[in-house]
Order: structure tokens, then sequence, then C-alpha cells
């Protein structure tokens, strides 16, 4: 089955996409920080945030159609939350934007905050992933001392997750082949028990051959790889550029606009 | 010389008491291509998975002369190299290249030494422009191709496979038939496709209810169409 990789535009060749993993990780992680700890009200702030991942969206080549898309996939369960904050906080509150100025519910006002930060964090991330090889990235991780296993454990996860997803579509798809009517709670529930049942004997097989697999190459608990990696100039001229602009948002427009 | 390997009386059962493997006696001369074919549940899986010993039964097995046990099992995965039914479970690593990397560097050689060894087997299998690719961007084809470089790469002398035609169109099946005639080392290939298996193999061995049936020239097994029908299997078109 095709999936809509998450990295797909990874292996695309841009000024962006040379630049070393750590650099990346680092910057967003930083930028990130920042998005959330910036106070409910700021809502004006935030937009002028918008503009790190879009510029390494646009740097990156990378269809902003596409960035919003994936932003769109795991918004139900941000919406959920930001959704019902109107519901609870229903004070008025005045809004500046530069000269201008509106009223809103403190509600509504928490409800685009929390909109707006997930926005700017998830484009972020979604520049980092679609610019960043997962093997450089997890190389990045490892560099920079996450522990070892968890990397591993991250690279098990990516490398595998498509299959499984694979797996609980194959099952999905037999059972509708077979199922004609509607079987009601308990025997639904007891259906999507033995799906699960199953899911989970074939996901330890699936382990078990991959286990026997590593042995087979002579894997003997300890992961060697070749990958190397160098800080360059250009990610230098990148790391400056990026502390620059995390300045000018926080000490200049940041006190500007509120 | 020593066989490449030879198995003396060796039996398997699975922990629920089913019987796998009864009382095996087989041994393989060095550079021959050997198929091991019979029905769906005969065994064969299990017999490849004994020979490097992944599993451990009763009996003995020896891979060029040293005796497969626990003591042995790091010099032995270096002679024998297993290439398993589904290229998923074979291609763990993130990308192609660090997956044909992972044998040789669990060897112990030289960062060179492995480079070398992977732009050379990648050249070998056709997957060179792929060395950078995540294993679940590749084609079942390409995917095929990229779990047999994983142990070409070790430079085995003994390459087990278990149903390496799986899942390919007759394309894929040609291109992997052209490699594995290629190839100098000893294959042992675990198949029920008898075309596959007339076009690849010098020896054939039937396996049927964890018996060894016959064992013989492929040729001269595959054209017995009643031995052949009697134990689920078809005679080749090669040899109609």
């Amino acid at each position: 089955m095709h999936h809509s990789y998450i990295d797909k535009f990874s292996y695309q060749n841009s000024i962006i996409h040379r630049l070393d993993s750590r650099v990346k990780v680092i910057t967003v992680l930083i930028y990130t920080a920042m998005v959330i700890s910036l106070p409910k009200t700021y809502l004006t702030v935030l937009t002028c945030y918008l503009v790190g991942p879009f510029a390494l969206l646009v740097l990156g080549k990378i269809p902003l159609k596409f960035a919003f898309k994936q932003v769109l996939l795991v918004s139900p369960f941000i919406l959920v939350l930001a959704l019902s904050s109107p519901f609870y906080d229903r004070a008025s509150l005045t809004v500046p934007f530069g000269p201008i100025t509106w009223q809103i519910s403190r509600g509504w006002l928490r409800c685009c905050v929390i909109l707006a930060k997930f926005v700017i964090t998830m484009l972020a991330l979604i520049a980092l992933v679609s610019t960043t090889r997962f093997s450089a990235l997890l190389h990045g991780l490892q560099k920079m001392g996450v522990p070892k296993i968890l990397v591993i454990q991250l690279g098990f996860l990516y490398r595998y997750i498509f299959l499984f997803i694979d797996k609980v579509q194959h099952i999905l798809q037999a059972r509708a082949a077979r199922k004609m009517r509607n079987l009601g709670f308990k025997k639904e529930t007891k259906v999507a028990a033995a799906m699960l049942g199953s899911l989970l004997i074939k996901s330890i097989n699936a382990a078990e051959n991959v286990s026997i697999a590593m042995q087979a190459r002579g894997f003997d608990g300890h992961f060697r790889t070749l990958t190397k990696s160098k800080i360059k100039a250009n990610d230098i001229i990148f790391a400056l550029v990026a502390v620059s602009l995390m300045i000018f948002l926080h000490f200049i427009i940041r006190p500007v606009m509120t | 010389m020593e066989k490449a390997i030879a198995l003396k009386n060796f039996s398997y059962q699975y922990p629920d008491g089913t019987k796998a493997l009864s009382n095996i006696n087989l041994s393989v001369e060095h550079h021959r291509r050997v198929a091991l074919i019979g029905p769906n549940g005969a065994g064969k899986s299990t017999l490849l998975l004994a020979v490097p010993g992944f599993i451990k039964g009763d009996g003995q097995i020896f891979v060029d002369g040293i005796h497969v046990r626990k003591k042995n099992l790091k010099k032995i995965r270096s002679i024998i190299a297993s290439c398993f039914e589904n290229p998923e479970d074979q291609l763990f690593m993130p990308t192609l290249f660090d997956d044909v990397a992972f044998g040789p560097l669990n060897l112990g050689l030289s960062p060179e030494q492995v480079k070398k060894r992977v732009e050379d087997t990648l050249k070998k299998v056709g997957l060179s422009n792929m060395a950078d690719k995540a294993p679940h961007h590749l084609s079942a084809g390409q995917k095929r191709a990229a779990a047999i470089a994983t142990v070409l790469s070790m430079e085995p002398k003994i390459i087990t496979l278990d149903e390496p035609d799986g899942n390919l169109d007759p394309r894929n099946r040609k291109n992997l038939t052209n490699l594995l005639m290629e190839l100098t080392q000893t294959l042992i290939i675990a198949t029920c496709n008898m075309d596959f298996a007339a076009e690849i193999a010098q020896r054939a061995i039937l396996v049927d209810k964890g018996q060894i049936i016959a064992d013989d020239d492929t040729e001269k097994i595959m054209k017995n169409s009643s031995l052949m029908n009697e134990h689920g299997l078809e005679v080749p078109k090669k040899f109609i």
C-alpha cells in the first residue's frame, strides 16, 4: 500500500536540505520553545513567528500545500482542545494589532492562540522532517547525546510503522469483506478484541523475524554505523541567521506589538 | 575438503510437540546450487533456520566443517548468510546503504572496506543509485534485490534463501535468476516454484512432512511426475 510519507521531500536538494541535521534540530527546538512560551494573549506577536517555518519551507522547496495538509491531518486533536476554550472564558478583551484594535472574548483569543501556536510549531516540525532524511536525523540525535537505545527504537519505529499500518488495513479489509450487517456493540467489541490479538501476534512474529535477520548478520547488541557528519560554514551561517531572527522577534517585535 | 553443510540425524519439533523435521541426513558440497522443494509446511524454512543455528534440535549440524553450537555461532554466521522469506524483515535500517553495511560492520571490517563492499554489492544487484533511499521507498523487486545485497556484502561462502522468488513479477524473477546464476557461492534455496528451482538448481532435495523424500539431480527428480504429484508439486515447464 502507498502511504503519504511525512519525509517524502527529504531527498530533495536545497540549501536547507544540505544543512547538518543537528543545527536544524536545535534551531527548531529553540524556536518551538519560544513560540510555546509566549503568553496566551500575544496573538499578534505570534503571527510574526510564522516567518521562521515559512522561510524554511520556501528555501527548502517544500510545497506549502503539502505542509498545510500535514498540519490538517493532526489538527483534530488540538481543535477539540482549542474550540473548548470559548465556552469557559467569555470575558471581553481588546487586542491591538499595530494601529488597529478589536474586541474579542478571552476564550476566543485563547482558542486562536492555541491554534496559531500549533500551526507554527507544526510547520517548523514539518520543515525539519521534510528537509532532513530520517537517517540523518537519527544520526544527529545520536551525536547530540540522545541515548543510543532511544535512537535505535526511533529508527525501528519509523521503519516498521508503515508495515504495521498496512497490517491494520489488511485486517480491516478482511473484516469488511465478510461483515454483512451490524453485529451490535457486544459482538463488535469481541471482533475488535480478536483483531487486536491477531495484530499483537503478527507484531511479535515480525519482531522475532527481524531479530533473527539481525543475528544472521552478526549483530551482537552493538549498533555500528558509518555515517559521519561535520559542521560546515553553511551550518554556522544558518545558525547565526536563526539566532538573529529569534533575537529580533523576542527583543524588538515582541515589545512593539504588545 | 569439508562439505559446505552436513546434517546428521537432525530432528526438530516445535514447542507444542509438532514434529517439523525427522532424522534429516544431508550434505551439500561447496559451490553447488541446491533447491529445497516441497509443499507448504513441509519443513523447508525450518531446515534453513536450523542450519545457521537459529533453532536447536537433536542431532548434529556442521557448516564448513564447524559444529553448529553456541560457542561457534559467530564464526558460523560469517560463513553462512541467510536471506529470509520476507524482505521487510531483512531490511531494518533507515537507509539501504546502512542495511548493506550492517553485516560487514559487524564482521569488524574497516570503514573503507565496508564502503567498498557496499558499493560493489549494490552495483552487482543493480541498486547503485538507491543507496540513500529508505527501504520503504523501494519496489517489491528492489526490496528482494536489496535483501540479497545485505547478505552478499558479507561475502559468505554459503547463502540460504527462503522463497526468494515470492511476490515477484516475471521480469523481476528473471533478474533474480540471472543474479543468483552469477554467484559463485553455495546456494541453498527453499522454494515452491518448480520453474524457478529448475532454472537455478543443479540438485534438488524434496522435503515433505519433515523428511527427505528424494535427493538427486534436479532434472531426475522433477521429471518424475508421479513423485512430484504425490507430494503436491508439479513438473516444471522446462521438463515437460
